[in-house]
């Protein structure tokens, strides 16, 4: 080992500490940067070079570097993304946050040639006031990660020259991972088409047209549907509502037969009267005054099983879709059926 | 109303024994405080002496579910009465716990 080796080695010691507090504070700063812009991502990893590492680096390329600040690796940071098109949005939170020296940052996306297939990252080479030392910041996707990986544990660092038909595999390999995630892109970008029609046609009213799923049947909700019937049964007794996320009434519309959300606002124009002649019965005797804004779709449910000959074997199943299947549901159906005799609606 | 609290672990057990009605409320409310403090575990509201439930009762289960969602724990009742899961069911809070018999 030469002395300018052992002298780079020296001040890596001394400095550690500061790599270390750096590697903290830049994984920090950049975490929460991408939590701002509401980018989840797969990963955010980072490691110090160890000394071994470095004594090999050093061994390997000696007479390269001069000084600690020649070498851009001893802190490296990895932005894992779900997509493709995730990776650009890192780089501009990276660009954001750090000084980049771009004569050194590698987009490797753009090195290969038009018929070549291989390692895709983008590498950029950062800087932070206070320290003098560069590090890197590699940003990939998760597919991409995983060729990486693979390629380089099967003989990229052993120096020995890899057959032809390994590194033609591979290469195939990695024209495919990059159509995969192409395609992955493609998908979220068509979801998200999806979502805003729908949004669009829940908004406009064409309720009709608006196929009930997930994705439909939230936005129907944030226009507060049950909102009327809810206040009416409030009032009842003077009871407070309390807010409670209403999705686990999706099943239950399905299995009512609702194929769209035009489906569900006719049953709850059916049958409101009917869920609020239920809540009647059941909570003016009492002094309840806090209910959840699940009671308006749970009674309209209820009655509209009944009204069309559901009995108890309906509210029973309709029990077991929204609070999981018990034995006490079995009875409780049986109450509710015989507490729903004698109401108008079950006799019209 | 007696409240005991049990924690084991990552579970925190609340048994409720008699009449949870208004004005037991109060000092129920402060009797299930230290389980706040462990909503990102599991809280267990063990029902199965309990005898009754009002409005002031719901607001404290509420309470309950409220932190431990917060804190991305879950609250489990177990053990309700025939009677008392019919006054979850007509205030519509049957379906925001796990209910376990």
């Amino acid at each position: 080992m030469d002395p300018i080796a052992e002298i780079i080695l020296d001040e890596y010691r001394e400095n550690l500490p500061r790599f270390r507090e750096t590697e903290a504070d830049v994984t920090g700063r950049l975490s929460k940067a991408l939590s701002e812009m509401g980018l989840r991502v797969a990963a955010v990893e980072a490691r110090i070079k160890t000394e071994a590492s470095l004594r090999g680096k050093l061994l390997a390329k000696g007479g390269k570097y001069h000084s600690l600040t020649d070498i851009t690796d001893i802190l490296g940071i990895r932005v894992i993304t779900f997509y493709i098109d995730d990776v650009d949005k890192v780089a501009s939170a990276v660009d954001r946050l750090f000084t980049i020296d771009w004569e050194n940052s590698v987009d490797k996306r753009k090195i290969h040639e038009i018929d070549s297939f291989g390692y895709l990252s983008l590498h950029y080479i950062c800087s932070v006031p206070g320290f003098p030392y560069k590090f890197e910041i590699q940003m990939r996707t998760l597919l991409q990660h995983a060729w990486a990986n693979l390629n380089h544990d099967t003989g990229y660092k052993s120096g020995v020259e890899i057959p032809r038909f390994y590194q033609r595999n591979m290469s195939r390999l990695a024209g495919m991972l990059e159509l995969i995630d192409d395609e992955f892109s493609r998908i979220r970008a068509e979801l998200a088409a999806y979502r805003r029609r729908i949004q669009a046609l829940v908004a406009s009213g064409n309720l009709d047209e608006v196929p009930l799923d997930g994705d439909s049947f939230r936005s129907f909700l944030q226009m507060e549907p049950f909102d009327i019937l809810n206040r009416k049964i409030a009032a009842i007794n003077q009871a407070e509502i309390e807010k409670v996320p209403l999705m686990d009434f999706l099943a239950v519309f399905k299995m009512l037969g609702c194929n769209t959300l035009g489906d569900v606002v006719s049953l709850i124009k059916k049958y409101s009267e009917a869920a609020y002649q239920i809540a009647c019965y059941q909570i003016s005797v009492t002094d309840l005054d806090i209910l959840s804004s699940s009671i308006g779709p749970q009674n309209i449910c209820i009655a509209a099983i009944l009204a069309s000959g559901g009995g108890r074997a309906g509210i029973r199943h309709m029990l077991d879709l929204l609070n999981g299947s018990s034995e006490g549901n079995d009875a409780l159906a049986a109450v509710l059926l015989d507490q729903a005799k004698g109401l108008p609606f079950m006799n019209q | 109303m007696d409240i005991q609290l049990i924690k084991n672990e990552a579970v925190t057990t609340i048994r409720f024994i008699g009449r949870l009605d208004t004005p037991a409320s109060a000092d129920a409310a402060k009797a299930v405080e230290p389980a706040l403090q462990d909503a990102a575990g599991t809280i267990v509201l063990d029902c199965s002496e309990m005898t009754y439930i009002s409005s002031s009762g719901l607001r404290i289960f509420l309470t309950l579910r409220k932190a431990a969602a917060a804190a991305g724990g879950k609250v489990i009742v177990q053990h309700i009465s025939p009677d008392i899961r019919q006054v979850f069911m007509i205030t519509g809070f049957l379906n925001l716990f796990e209910i376990e018999d």
